[in-house]
């Protein structure tokens, strides 16, 4: 097996774009070779050594590789972006795009994620012990697909948009979430522990289930009566039915 | 600056060369006869040689195309290379940013390219950007079918006033020929309606799409345009429209050339080639299209190839854009120019497993293997409607290879066993019905044979060498090495000017801007002139005096002169 | 004594340009056809008259030359890690293009005032398309005309009369008459007052108002409750009758709209809204665009950058995502090390968190006038004004683009001529 870990030499001030920071790139590196890959700090074009030590232990294919990214990475961008295999571990804050792009593997944080975590996400897992920013497994501007795969859990809560235009794949906020989660969804699960508000706007496909309460409602779904879902009692909507939408609104 | 290129493989239909070995010699940007032993020596190492690529329509600058970019970031964000030492950073697939479309089309050996479509109001918009693109010749086509004085003019019969006023919009946008879209369809696209064909009357100026066509045609002869009237039939997109092509075709017949080229060319024949009365039993009827081309000499089309993947469709054709909307669940971008004409933009991505969508592509090929006469069915893309012009390299393998055909059917729908006429053809073209349907067919349609699309003294010094030796090479088998060399070419020479090696920019000169300065009798253009004055009084929101498009957006211009009366020589 | 007709106006996105311009001794004596706004826009105020420069920026200002000026601006942006080059809203498209080559040399971001009034329309025209017209198309045709969280009557007072309600048209003969009139917002507007129907929606329920439209439209009237967005049901319905009646309408839309609650997903949803009403009949949407050239600076990054403002040229290639590169993101994470406002008041108009980060930076200010963005300043050089002493490019508010004249010589040097200087001298400062 390979560990990889990380530590910032410095405070980091302006955002570091990372994308060089995932298993699929990692594994097979020597230290030197991790050290010299390339990040940029705002428009400066630096390395991995130069803003991190970095500490080196085995070694392995992707699957079987594992970053530990230790202190503060919350002006790190781009983390684990397309990674397909291996585990990253980040025992602080993370910045922005965390597992852009991932299709397999496993990202775990203990602090708090900013926005855009699991944007377009295809496949593996991401858990954030802490909270989420906006749009968290949401798309790129402009595309009709976020997320289309994997899973993602928040154990805190979350900003506005989440799972926006998701298109599959599952989301499971404890907390609570801002306003217009699963906007525009076209397939996949939203699970949403606490409050919320304007869920479903837009929906044509997929399932958003609200354990607390909805501030407000979208005025586009039909009540269609209680459900039992996994034995708690909802009460089921279906919409939007603005374009004959076929996605499904739980509310406590 | 003198240039000789020894020891080409060139083709050069125009002069008779179907791939000897011929030396060029350029001097000053120019094609000459001979050059002194001074010149810089490139030696093409019996590589191919042609004439710089001519395209004569696509959507490359101006409102609509900007249009395409603001709706799709999520374009812009493939294609994306920074900035060098040399070259300004370019974005973007279907909808690539200006440095890119000039980049990208040096990169392929095109050198001459015609924007498909400006409103007159919005045509300073459009030279903003030409002005953007780097290295290639470019103009643009302006729209003239559903404009209010054109109407007007058509239902008085006063075809003195139209041709006057053909001359002053040509003048006022800057522009190099008549196009006309949808005729009278954009009209009615201001309330929301559309016309079903060519006898539809147009409320409030009851005139009819095929009064329209006539009249353009008339007076693009009158004034002894250097291109044709250049149309986009009424009924685009819509099953069974090839009767409408075949109908808008016929009229070519009622107006006589003034020139040695068509009357009429009708273009993307892609989207107008259909059969069938819906989705269900949509079908090809190119052979009706390419039947037609093939008996009659005053007309001429271009493919509008479709290639599978990401496309932006963007048109003056708004009541269709709406329905492709509607129809796709696309995004929708709609450009209504007041007393002019109408533009939409939608997304759209092309799939081989969806039936109508392989029974198109099929067509487009189908359309240039069953034109026999290869200066009536030129290369385009209707870029970025079919696909990104970046394919063209695709589609010269298609046509020169029935094996790689046979093998992409293999892929895609099995409709097109059914529906279209493609599984059967064998026919192969080879380099130098490539070579008319790229550069010297273009170049005629457009009226531009003078200078460009071939490689006979006086022509400009526009020249692609490509990487591929004709006697050595079998296309039909080794159509992967003829995509590879046609997208990206060993030189291309603008001007006489290297602004391409081994597929890299070497420089980025700004090329010219061709437009039409066609004069028309005084008396006609000043009684012209007070309809246009009441239109600006009453209809426009913005002043005469600030319409026209000034010379500072046409800095590099080459103008040609025409007219109804005698052209005076400089 | 000179005369200039068919001027055009630096003030509003209405771009108007029928303006008369009296010239004497290269000083303007008096101006017909303008608005009160555009008046005084064109008479100026506050000109700066030197370039200045200060250390920090509690010392007071000493006038410098322009070379020194210009080398500071350069050397500041040489060395930043992280520059923004801001505003652009009242500078020509010349301008902006220089600007955005500079971008480029720099490795700055680049972002314009839209990122505090429209820019949240460009993300909703990223998830919908825009389906608009140019005003001429409106003022020939419509007979339903809506101001959607807009107040024409007071930041565009001449649309009305050029565009959309008083002007008389080919298909609208009647003008006023011709057009029923509805205004949509928060409170009584002074166009409000002189609307046929005023439609008062909760503060932040423009969404949810919206939406319910649509649900009726789409024939789902059955889920919309009795009231959303304090509009009573009943009154949703009449209005969606009154909209699906019209033969052509148009929505305009601003501030209120693309500021409050959703932000650019009330754009988003109120052009679903007019898609979908064109299964009708014929409606377009335009936003009501403030600066007189704020849609040219959209315009000009698009083609340029394929992106229509806030890119990030940081690793040399166009990289776009607002939320993440616009202006106030950078500041007030504090990323921003170095700044460049031109043609835009960032210290007016920005959130206090971000003029602090301003505070505490290199700020370089390029303008004709004397605004607090000067007062965060260290380098300030002033230029001739856009439109008045300089002819060029600007976009109307629905993308008709014209060529303003110039109407009194400049004593100053232009935007272009000083954008020019910083980036030969960055080149110079790069070794080139």
């Amino acid at each position: 097996m390979l560990t990889v870990t990380l530590k910032p030499k410095k405070e980091i001030k302006i955002s570091v774009e990372a994308e060089n920071i995932s298993a699929d790139i990692f594994s097979g590196k020597t230290e030197k070779e991790i050290q010299s890959l390339v990040v940029w700090m705002g428009n400066q074009k630096t390395t991995i050594g130069e803003l991190f030590s970095v500490k080196v232990e085995g070694s392995g294919p992707a699957a079987d590789t594992k970053i530990v990214l230790e202190g503060d990475f919350s002006r790190v961008k781009r983390i684990g972006e397309g990674m397909t295999a291996g585990l990253i571990l980040i025992n602080g804050n993370v910045d922005m795009h965390l597992g852009a792009k991932m299709s397999g593997g496993k990202i775990s944080v203990k602090g708090n994620v900013d926005s855009w975590a699991g944007r377009e996400m295809k496949g593996g897992e991401l858990i954030v012990e802490g909270n989420a920013a906006y749009y968290l497994g949401a798309g790129y501007r402009g595309e009709s697909c976020g997320m289309r795969g994997g899973k993602i859990t928040v154990m805190g809560n979350a900003l506005d948009f989440v799972g926006e235009h998701m298109c599959g794949g599952e989301i499971i906020v404890k907390g609570n979430t801002g306003i217009l989660p699963g906007l525009s969804n076209n397939g996949g699960k939203i699970v949403i522990g606490g409050n919320t508000s304007r869920p479903g706007s837009e929906m044509s496909k997929g399932t958003i289930i609200v354990n607390g309460k909805v501030d407000e409602m979208m005025p586009v779904f039909k009540l269609e009566g209680d459900e039992v879902v996994d034995g708690v009692t909802y009460k089921k909507y279906t919409g939007d039915v603005i374009g004959n939408g076929k996605g499904l609104l739980y509310i406590k | 600056m003198e240039l000789l290129i020894k020891n080409g493989a060139v083709v050069d239909p125009v002069n008779g060369n179907k791939g000897d070995k011929t030396d060029i010699s350029i001097k000053d940007g120019k094609i000459v006869n001979k050059v002194s032993s001074k010149a810089t020596v490139l030696d093409a190492g019996g590589r191919l040689v042609m004439a710089g690529g001519v395209d004569a329509h696509s959507h490359i600058a101006g409102a609509k195309v900007n249009v395409g970019r603001m709706m799709r970031p999520e374009d812009s964000r493939s294609g994306i290379s920074p900035r060098t030492k040399i070259t300004r950073p370019c974005t973007g697939y279907t909808v690539p940013n200006v440095y890119a479309m000039g980049y990208r089309y040096a990169q392929m050996g095109y050198t001459t390219v015609f924007e498909a479509a400006q409103a007159i109001m919005k045509a300073r918009h459009t030279h903003e950007e030409l002005e953007e693109i780097p290295i290639i010749d470019k103009g643009a086509l302006t729209l003239f079918g559903s404009n209010w004085p054109t109407m007007d003019f058509v239902r008085e019969k006063d075809m003195d006033k139209l041709a006057a006023y053909v001359a002053w919009g040509l003048l006022a946008s800057r522009g190099f020929g008549v196009k006309c879209v949808n005729p009278g369809g954009g009209e009615m696209w201001g309330f929301g309606k559309n016309v079903t064909g060519l006898d539809d009357v147009v409320p409030s100026f009851d005139v009819t799409p095929r009064e329209i066509i006539v009249s353009l045609m008339k007076v693009n002869e009158m004034l002894k345009l250097p291109h044709s009237v250049h149309l986009h039939c009424n009924n685009l997109g819509n099953p069974g429209n090839y009767k409408t092509t075949l109908a808008s075709m016929e009229l070519a017949d009622q107006v006589k050339a003034s020139k040695n080229r068509q009357v009429m060319h009708v273009t993307h024949l892609l989207f107008n080639s259909w059969g069938g009365t819906n989705w269900g039993d949509f079908e090809s009827k190119s052979d009706e299209i390419a039947n037609f081309l093939n008996n009659h000499d005053n007309v001429t089309g271009d493919m509008g190839q479709m290639i599978f993947g990401s496309a932006t469709t963007m048109t003056a054709d708004g009541p269709k854009q709406y329905a492709n909307a509607k129809l796709l669940h696309a995004k929708w971008s709609n450009g209504d120019v007041e007393c002019e004409d109408a533009s939409g933009v939608v997304p759209i991505y092309y799939v081989k497993q969806i039936s109508v969508h392989a029974i198109m592509w099929a067509i487009g090929l189908e359309l240039a293997l069953l034109t026999k006469d290869p200066y009536k069915m030129l290369l385009t893309t209707d870029h970025p409607n079919g696909g990104p012009f970046v394919n063209y390299s695709e589609v010269i393998a298609l046509l020169m290879s029935n094996k790689k055909r046979q093998e992409e059917i293999k892929t895609v729908h099995e409709a097109v066993h059914a529906k279209n006429k493609l599984p059967g053809l064998d026919r192969e073209l080879d380099f130098s019905e490539i070579a008319i349907m790229t550069r010297a067919g273009t170049a005629k349609v457009l009226g531009l044979l003078d200078t460009k699309g071939h490689l006979g003294v006086g022509a400009d010094a526009d020249i692609s060498i490509y990487d591929i030796k004709p006697d050595q090479i079998d296309p039909s088998v080794e159509h992967a090495k003829i995509k590879s060399a046609f997208s990206s070419a060993a030189y291309t020479i603008k001007g006489g000017n290297i602004v391409v090696k081994d597929g890299q920019i070497t420089a980025t000169p700004l090329g010219r801007t061709y437009w039409v300065d066609a004069k028309v009798p005084q008396q006609h253009h000043d009684e012209m002139m007070k309809d246009i004055v009441k239109k600006f009084k009453n209809y426009y929101s913005i002043q005469l005096a600030n319409y026209m498009v000034q010379d500072e957006y046409v800095t590099h211009p080459q103008v040609i002169k025409a007219g109804s009366v005698p052209v005076e020589v400089n | 004594m000179t005369v200039i007709t068919d001027a055009l106006c630096p003030f509003c996105g209405c771009l108007c340009d029928d303006l008369t311009i009296v010239v004497e001794n290269n000083k303007i004596t008096d101006i017909k056809n303008a608005c009160k706004l555009g008046s005084a826009k064109i008479m100026g105020h506050h000109r700066i008259e030197a370039p200045m420069m200060r250390a920090d920026k509690k010392s007071e200002f000493k006038e410098v030359s322009y070379e020194e000026a210009i080398n500071e601006a350069a050397a500041i942006l040489f060395k930043s890690k992280r520059p923004l080059l801001y505003g652009w809203a009242s500078a020509l498209c010349e301008v902006h293009k220089k600007g955005i080559l500079l971008a480029e040399e720099v490795g700055a971001i680049i972002d314009n005032t839209a990122t505090v009034c429209h820019a949240p329309s460009t993300l909703a025209v990223h998830e919908k398309g825009l389906p608009t017209a140019t005003l001429g198309q409106i003022k020939n045709r419509s007979d339903v005309t809506v101001f959607w969280g807009s107040n024409p009557v007071h930041a565009h007072p001449r649309h009305m009369g050029r565009y959309s309600v008083f002007a008389k048209g080919f298909f609208q003969e009647k003008g006023r008459k011709g057009r029923k009139v509805i205004v949509v917002d928060v409170r009584k507007t002074e166009t409000a007052a002189m609307a046929d129907e005023f439609i008062q929606v909760q503060q932040g329920s423009d969404y949810l108002v919206i939406s319910a439209l649509r649900a009726i439209l789409s024939g789902h009237a059955d889920v919309v409750p009795e009231s959303v967005g304090g509009v009573p049901k009943e009154q949703l319905a009449k209005l969606v009758d009154t909209l699906k009646a019209a033969k052509f309408g148009a929505v305009f839309f601003g501030m209120g709209l693309t500021q409050s609650i959703s932000r650019y997903k009330n754009i988003d949803n109120a052009i679903s809204l007019i898609t979908e009403l064109n299964a009708y009949t014929k409606y377009v949407i335009t936003p009501m665009r403030g600066h007189y050239n704020v849609t040219g600076f959209g315009q000009v990054c698009s083609w340029e950058t394929g992106f229509a403002t806030a890119v990030d040229f940081a690793r040399g290639a166009p990289y776009y995502n607002p939320g993440e590169t616009a202006a106030n993101d950078v500041l007030m994470r504090k990323e921003t090390d170095a700044a460049m406002i031109i043609a835009g008041d960032a210290g007016a108009h920005f959130p206090a968190d971000s003029v602090r980060q301003l505070a505490r930076i290199p700020v370089i200010q390029i303008d004709p006038y004397w605004n607090p963005t000067t007062e965060v300043s260290n380098v300030v050089i002033p230029v001739a004004i856009c439109g008045v002493e300089v002819a060029g490019t600007a976009y109307r508010m629905d993308g008709v683009s014209l060529q303003m004249r110039k109407m009194v010589e400049p004593t100053l040097p232009t935007d272009v001529e000083v954008l020019e200087r910083i980036t030969q001298r960055v080149r110079k400062l790069r070794g080139e």
